[in-house]
């Protein structure tokens, strides 16, 4: 660990046998770097041409510069080189470690691992056992010693069974015959180089030698905890956000080489019909869906958060819509919408026949085309959606206002405050936090709205009659994978996602305005 | 000490697992990459080439299937070995599975297309022109529905059949009525299977059988479509008209034909003896309140559910005929598979006559080689007692689903659909449609 010496930061004039090879591969990390970025810009497959050049040039520029400070502050023994070197040679481990196990096809074997367990599953018997045997020998004042390492070699043992019978020793020589193709090996090599020089950088002794200072040692221990959060946000998350928004810059069909054309799609968007519709679905959906799923959310956590009988069940019940799955929800209720066997319009059919019989009034039944009309077409869609969120909108109500002070409570009753001077002037107050969440969130779900009406409508277009469910999302969907405009797709994505934001902020903005945040 | 071991034990069976002898289907390779490097499974070839294939199941017990015809073909295969694929999950449909594969150049060695996507596949150079190896291996166009090899064979400099072959179809389908022969025993009405028998099965007829079943009341219908292409493609096709010129470059919605097809179509939904367009009419067709049903045979197995007695009849004849469809798919071969021949005897085996019967034997599908073994089988796969009321539909000049090879399908379907389906339910004037509707949809031609 880093646990370097404190101030003053001097570095030590020592120099152990490791500095001359870390010098050495500094350089050529450096250099490795600079040949991949030329290789992207000279591979196929995208047309770089304008700023996607010039970007890329830009990158290749700072990898150079980036390399040679690395190399130089090595060479001054300072802290910076030592946490450049670290995190150049971290990153480059885990990326050839990855390469190497993907040419290896290590990762669709990961697919057999399931199979190849259940074949075996009997020998983890064994494990089960010793560990069983290894708790009850820690039982008790006195720990059984020899009990203890009887139980660890039972389960050293059934491990050992259990690997073989899975195929362990041919498993390792394939392993091995595949480490050694030409096209893994020098990959294995850089990564478990770049690995053996990470740690070298990380030990106490490179800490002494660059001089670092126990706050730098304790910021770099916090930067690798955090690395394996990092490294899967920025492959999965902001790698492909940033890959989008490139792609909104091109033409490009996902399977051809891509065209760059800067912010045409952003500009054909403005006069784009069906994404207008879209746009105007989604702010018709939103005003109407949003205050609907929060508002009687609130009213029902209030009720609930009483402490009548049952609580519990109801809570457990409104809570329900949520942890269902949306596409099994979704086709039951479009069994309910249907009009004519939809059980829907059999209760309004039964209301009217009751009503007509009490009052002898002669009503005929409404008998609405929920899903096929498109002047309430997109109504279902409101009706579904704040069935399910009504439920997780209320929890989180709830657990806002259970974290409410009873004192405040107790005030007001000593006040002579009854329930709805307690509501309005305690409950709805202290719980800005969590409603200023609750309508984000709801927000954010109801923009990107999309399997609702792609399966209420199926096997009719998504879009639904007159396009009076067409959703941006959905429109984007049309787009990249049924008439293959991903460029133009991606741009969709990137206009709803600028949408999402601002509304976002600016909830988040009035919350903090009022003091919300910082509650 | 435990952690170490458990990390240890994670660790081999990382290695295990991934390294071992997989018996499940073979070793997955990807295409450019080297190919298998571990043994065949067992009774497979010696595994020198190891092929991945995907085709999108209509369901799980499909799925299984597909599952079990990879593993016998694997076994009889000479040197092939098989990892079979159903594309999509939970989290992605077929679609956007294969697309992004394609994209990611993961895709598998063979996969199956949509009859509608052959084109967008073939003009960007995905998929493989496979003519010279047919040829080599004294392949015949003619063993299969010529509508879909009228599109396999379609050259991309012309845009008309030639010799290319960028793939075989998986099997075909067509529509049929699902009649509900209890309901239509208690309107009084004739039974549509023996007026088709008759010869008597026509628009007018198909009419009176609708107003008879829906004058039973309440939420009884007399009959019910989809609101996608299909079923309002086929009004039109009865009548003599289409979606696009003969040479498939221009449209030709706004054709006199194709104005009939739709005022029919119109016609019918103005009253109320339907069900509205746009509602799904399988569910109340299955609740037994629908006299009739136009789908595919893809419905079959869902409708052998219900309890009443039901059948299928073909198309009623309009002024063109029956008007129906044939809609294909294509098992098709990805442009970058290591092994070209090896992919195209897949598909050959994939084609075959008893294993597309293995697949008809579920009910959904119709076998695309015309074979009298396959039509055969398929004809015993009851019920419906009137198979051949499919075998009809596909026989008698249905109208092949297929791609446009000059312009964008998918486009054109999006523009097409909004407007049909305002006319049909009365929001659009169809004068209005008929003077604008080609210009509307010229930008799907490049216009």
């Amino acid at each position: 660990m880093t646990t370097a010496t404190a101030a003053p930061p001097s570095a030590s004039t020592d120099q152990p046998g490791w500095f001359v090879p870390l010098l050495l591969w500094r350089g050529l990390t450096a250099f490795l770097l600079v040949v991949a970025l030329i290789g992207v810009l000279v591979r196929r497959g995208i047309v770089l041409d304008g700023p996607i050049r010039w970007t890329l040039i830009a990158a290749l520029v700072a990898a150079v510069a980036g390399g040679g400070l690395a190399v130089r502050w090595t060479m001054q023994r300072v802290h910076s080189g030592r946490l450049a070197g670290f995190t150049i040679d971290f990153l480059l481990a885990v990326v050839f470690g990855f390469v190497a196990l993907n040419r290896m096809d290590m990762f669709n074997g990961l697919d057999a691992v399931g199979e190849a367990f259940n074949g075996s599953v009997a020998w983890l018997g064994i494990v089960v056992l010793g560990w069983l045997v290894s708790g009850f020998a820690d039982r008790g004042e006195q720990a059984n010693a020899n009990l203890k390492q009887v139980a660890r070699w039972t389960m050293i043992g059934g491990l050992a069974v259990l690997t073989l019978s899975m195929g362990l020793l041919p498993g390792l020589l394939e392993f091995a015959s595949r480490l050694v193709a030409t096209n893994v090996l020098p990959l294995a090599i850089l990564a478990i180089a770049a690995g053996a020089f990470a740690r070298i950088l990380w030990s106490d002794g490179a800490a002494k030698l660059f001089g670092t200072t126990q706050s730098q040692g304790e910021t770099m221990d916090g930067m690798l905890f955090v690395a394996p959060n990092m490294l899967g946000f920025l492959a999965f998350f902001a790698g492909p956000l940033l890959v989008s928004l490139f792609i909104s810059f091109t033409e490009w069909d996902g399977l051809t080489d891509a065209t760059f054309v800067g912010f045409q799609h952003y500009i054909d968007l403005f006069s784009d019909d069906l994404f207008l519709r879209s746009l105007r679905n989604i702010v018709v959906f939103g005003a109407v869906a949003i205050p609907l799923a929060v508002i009687p959310a609130l009213l029902l956590a209030a009720l609930l958060n009483s402490k009548l009988p049952g609580m519990k069940f109801f809570r457990a019940v409104y809570f329900l819509p949520s942890i269902a799955g949306v596409v099994g929800v979704t086709l039951i209720w479009k069994q309910l919408f249907n009009s004519t066997v939809g059980y829907l319009n059999f209760i309004v059919l039964k209301l009217t026949e009751w009503f007509n019989s009490i009052f002898g009034s002669g009503i005929e039944a409404p008998q609405p085309q929920w899903i096929s009309d498109d002047s309430i077409a997109l109504i279902s869609v409101i009706i579904l959606f704040i069935w399910q969120q009504i439920g997780f909108n209320t929890v989180l109500f709830l657990a806002g206002m259970q974290g409410i002070d009873g004192t405040l409570y107790e005030a007001a009753d000593i006040d002579g405050a009854n329930p709805w001077h307690k509501f309005r002037n305690i409950t709805v107050p202290m719980l800005r936090p969590t409603t200023v969440f609750v309508v984000a969130t709801t927000t954010i779900l109801a923009l990107q709205l999309f399997n609702e009406p792609f399966i209420l409508q199926s096997p009719s277009p998504p879009s639904g009659p007159g396009n009076s469910t067409l959703t941006p999302v959905v429109y984007l969907y049309q787009n990249a994978f049924q008439e293959f405009q991903i460029g133009y797709a991606s741009a969709v994505a990137w206009a709803l996602f600028i949408l999402i934001f601002g509304v976002t902020l600016l909830y988040f903005r009035r919350g903090g305005d009022e003091g919300v945040l910082s509650t | 000490m435990i952690r170490k071991l458990v990390l240890l034990f994670a660790v081999l069976a990382l290695v295990v697992a991934a390294c071992g002898d997989d018996d499940g289907g073979g070793e997955t390779t990807v295409p450019g990459d080297t190919v298998a490097t571990t043994a065949a499974p067992s009774g497979g070839g010696d595994g020198d080439a190891a092929l991945r294939w995907m085709t999108r199941p209509d369901n799980p017990e499909e799925a299984a299937v597909y599952g079990e015809i990879s593993d016998q073909l694997s076994a009889s295969l000479d040197g092939i070995s098989l990892t079979y694929e159903p594309g999509s999950n939970e989290g992605a449909g077929y679609q956007q599975t294969l697309l992004t594969n394609l994209s990611a150049g993961t895709a598998p060695d063979v996969f199956w297309v949509p009859g509608t996507d052959v084109a967008d596949f073939a003009s960007r150079g995905v998929i493989l022109d496979l003519r010279e190896y047919a040829d080599a291996t004294g392949h015949n166009d003619a063993d299969f529905y010529p509508g879909p090899m009228v599109h396999l064979t379609t050259e991309l400099e012309t845009g008309q059949p030639g010799n290319a072959l960028w793939g075989l179809p998986r099997d075909v389908s067509t529509f049929a009525l699902y009649v509900n022969l209890d309901l239509i025993a208690e309107a009084g009405a004739a039974n549509p299977v023996e007026l088709a028998a008759a010869g008597e099965w026509d628009l007018a007829a198909f009419n009176e059988t609708v107003d008879a079943v829906a004058a039973l009341g309440g939420e009884i219908k007399g009959y019910g479509q989809s609101g996608w292409w299909g079923p309002y493609g086929a009004w039109l096709n009865a009548a003599g008209g289409g979606f696009f010129s003969d040479d498939r470059t221009q449209c030709a919605l706004d054709s006199t034909e194709s104005i009939a097809g739709l005022t029919a179509l119109r016609d019918l939904y103005s009253g109320d003896s339907v069900i509205p367009y746009g509602e799904d009419p399988e569910a109340p067709f299955r609740a037994g309140t629908v006299g009739m049903f136009q789908n595919g045979r893809w419905a079959t197995p869902g409708i052998r559910t219900v309890d009443f007695n039901w059948d299928v009849v073909g198309l009623p004849t309009g002024a063109a005929g029956p008007g129906n469809w044939l809609f294909w798919g294509a098992y098709v071969v990805n442009a970058n598979t290591a092994d070209p021949a090896a992919a195209w005897e897949l598909v050959q085996a994939l084609t075959q006559a008893d294993i597309q019967a293995q697949i008809s034997e579920l009910g959904a599908n119709i076998p695309s080689r015309v074979s009298e073994a396959a039509l055969d089988a398929f004809l015993g796969f009851t019920p419906p007692a009137n198979n051949q009321a499919f075998l009809d539909g596909l026989s008698t000049n249905p109208t092949t689903e297929g791609p446009l090879w000059v312009g964008s399908w998918p486009e054109f379907v999006t523009l097409m659909d909004s407007e049909i389906q305002a006319v049909v339910t009365g929001a659009r004037d169809i004068a209005d449609f008929q003077a604008n509707i080609c210009t509307e949809t010229a930008a799907a031609f490049g216009g």
